[in-house]
């Protein structure tokens, strides 16, 4: 990730992830930068999951993070391939840990007939 | 020729599927309200939905985001989550309003009891779009929705004054009874601009793999899509003044609607509206139904897709069928699906902004759209309508109190 400069309010946070395969795996909730007083900041990594809403927005934000299950899953700015209108990430959505609620609702929903078509 | 046979089926699924209960209540009230003076709302609508439905379709074409994406992206999380609850629960309304249509129009077509017909439409669209892909569905409900068409044989039947016709197309001031025909400006431009056409159709550009390349199929699409379509609100306008203004009748049911086709035309007349009502409004509950689920997988980032089975996009699935069973659920209070409408297509108009300020602001976004970016004219529409629904937005809940939600 060198060279295009892209602004990571606008074009980076609350954007669509998408996983090597093109699956869609999340969007990115919040972003973790480090650096300290008079450094460069960078940001280190892509947060993911309805658990870092409760920083994004208040009252409201805790209340759709309980709901949606609190989960936080953390991507490493290195395993990000491509920014373009969406977030593409060099990896599987299962092997980062993405994804996981469509990944466990399969298996019922495959019970249901029809649920293949 | 695929393109053409694409751009086809789609114009009969927008003929069809432009009509929903709102559209159904709002212009045929009108019309036996105020005759034919209400017709210039609908073009202004017609323009509005055009215009804004044309932005997101090209806003999906360059940049592949659908309308909640942008949402999102754009306003930020507080904003979206503001978005997104007050977008669902208007959707739920409006998806309740619309099976309500449908459990009435098997009731005047099977004579059984309403509410036994509310449980069955709504089994019975589970099972549907469960199991059957949904270029089936588009068909089957755009064909039956061609039905509607009657009322268009019905209006030149009634033989109404096409002088007044005419003179309603003209922007123009009621002289008596202002404020209900200003909260039926409100209503006719709310129903024509429902949100929930613009989620459906920007999704299904994303879902159709538009690129660049098919700007004109989402232009032609949009214009002659909507355009047809809402030539059937003139025509339900139009019946509602040449019919029950003169009558004194002021329709209060579903019904009603379709007794306007026995008049000139008879039983068959009678017939084909009430299919034609069953499969627009069936349609309606569909497109809703989907916008739902695509604007809650949107802002969480899962799988979504009208084309993909259950097993690809499962937290989709559950979604709407979540969202059928709590539509079901609001039915089965009691509660009537016209005075329901009126409400859903209120509250609806309330959010307008919410859905159209970031469309506007994504279309003129050059990092996203680069050259596709918002020209001059759509520009200068889009601010046109941003201001126009400011007012109507503004404007709703303050007409709906002083007119009794429509009553006096």
């Amino acid at each position: 990730m060198s060279g295009k400069e892209i602004d990571i309010g606008l074009h980076v946070l609350d954007h669509q992830l998408l996983d090597k395969d093109g699956r869609r795996c999340g969007n990115v909730d919040d972003l973790a930068i480090e650096g300290g007083v008079g450094e460069v900041p960078e940001v280190v990594a892509i947060l993911c999951g309805p658990g870092y809403w409760g920083q994004r927005a208040g009252i409201i934000g805790r209340l759709a993070s309980r709901i949606g299950g609190g989960r936080k899953v953390r991507v490493p700015w290195s395993d990000v391939g491509k920014v373009d209108s969406a977030v593409e990430l060099k990896r599987g959505a299962t092997e980062i840990g993405l994804g996981r609620g469509d990944d466990r609702l399969r298996p019922y929903v495959d019970k249901i007939p029809g649920a293949g078509r | 020729m695929s393109k053409v046979l694409g751009l086809g089926l789609g114009i009969i699924a927008a003929i069809g599927g432009f009509v929903d209960i709102g559209d159904l209540v709002f212009n045929v009230a009108a019309g036996a309200t105020f005759g034919y003076q209400l017709l210039w709302v609908i073009v202004v609508g017609l323009i509005g939905i055009i215009v804004y439905s044309e932005m997101c379709g090209r806003v999906a074409a360059v940049s592949g985001r659908a309308v909640f994406d942008a949402i999102r992206e754009r306003v930020g999380f507080k904003g979206a989550v503001v978005a997104l609850v007050s977008s669902e629960v208007v959707n739920l309304m409006t998806l309740a309003a619309e099976l309500g249509g449908v459990a009435i129009a098997l009731q005047l077509l099977s004579g059984l009891p309403y509410r036994w017909l509310i449980v069955f439409a709504v089994v019975a669209f589970a099972v549907v779009i469960w199991v059957t892909t949904f270029e089936w569905i588009e068909r089957i409900f755009g064909f039956g929705g061609l039905c509607m068409l009657v009322f268009a044989v019905v209006t030149v039947k009634l033989g109404p004054d096409w002088g007044k016709v005419g003179a309603g197309f003209v922007p123009h001031i009621a002289h008596t009874n202002r404020v209900l025909y200003a909260y039926f400006v409100v209503g006719i431009l709310g129903t024509a601009m429902t949100p929930y056409e613009v989620y459906f159709y920007s999704s299904g550009g994303i879902e159709d793999q538009w690129s660049p390349k098919d700007l004109g199929l989402n232009r032609a699409n949009a214009i002659l899509g909507y355009g047809l379509g809402g030539t059937l609100s003139f025509a339900l306008m139009i019946t509602g003044g040449a019919l029950f203004l003169s009558h004194g009748i002021s329709p209060q049911h579903l019904g009603t609607v379709a007794l306007a086709a026995e008049q000139p035309l008879g039983q068959v007349g009678l017939l084909l509206a009430l299919v034609g009502i069953l499969f627009a409004v069936g349609a309606a509950s569909i497109d809703t139904v989907f916008a739902g689920a695509y604007n809650l997988a949107q802002f969480c980032g899962w799988e979504w897709g009208r084309y993909r089975n259950p097993r690809g996009a499962p937290r989709f699935a559950l979604t709407w069928l979540v969202l059928l069973v709590l539509a079901l659920g609001i039915l089965m209070t009691g509660v009537d699906p016209v005075a329901l409408t009126e409400y859903a297509v209120l509250f609806s108009v309330v959010a307008l902004p919410l859905t159209y300020v970031p469309i506007l602001l994504v279309a003129n976004d050059k990092a996203y759209m680069g050259r596709y970016v918002n020209g001059r004219f759509a520009n200068a529409l889009g601010l046109i309508y941003l201001v126009v629904i400011m007012i109507v937005a503004l404007a709703a809940i303050p007409l709906m109190i002083l007119t009794n939600v429509g009553q006096n």
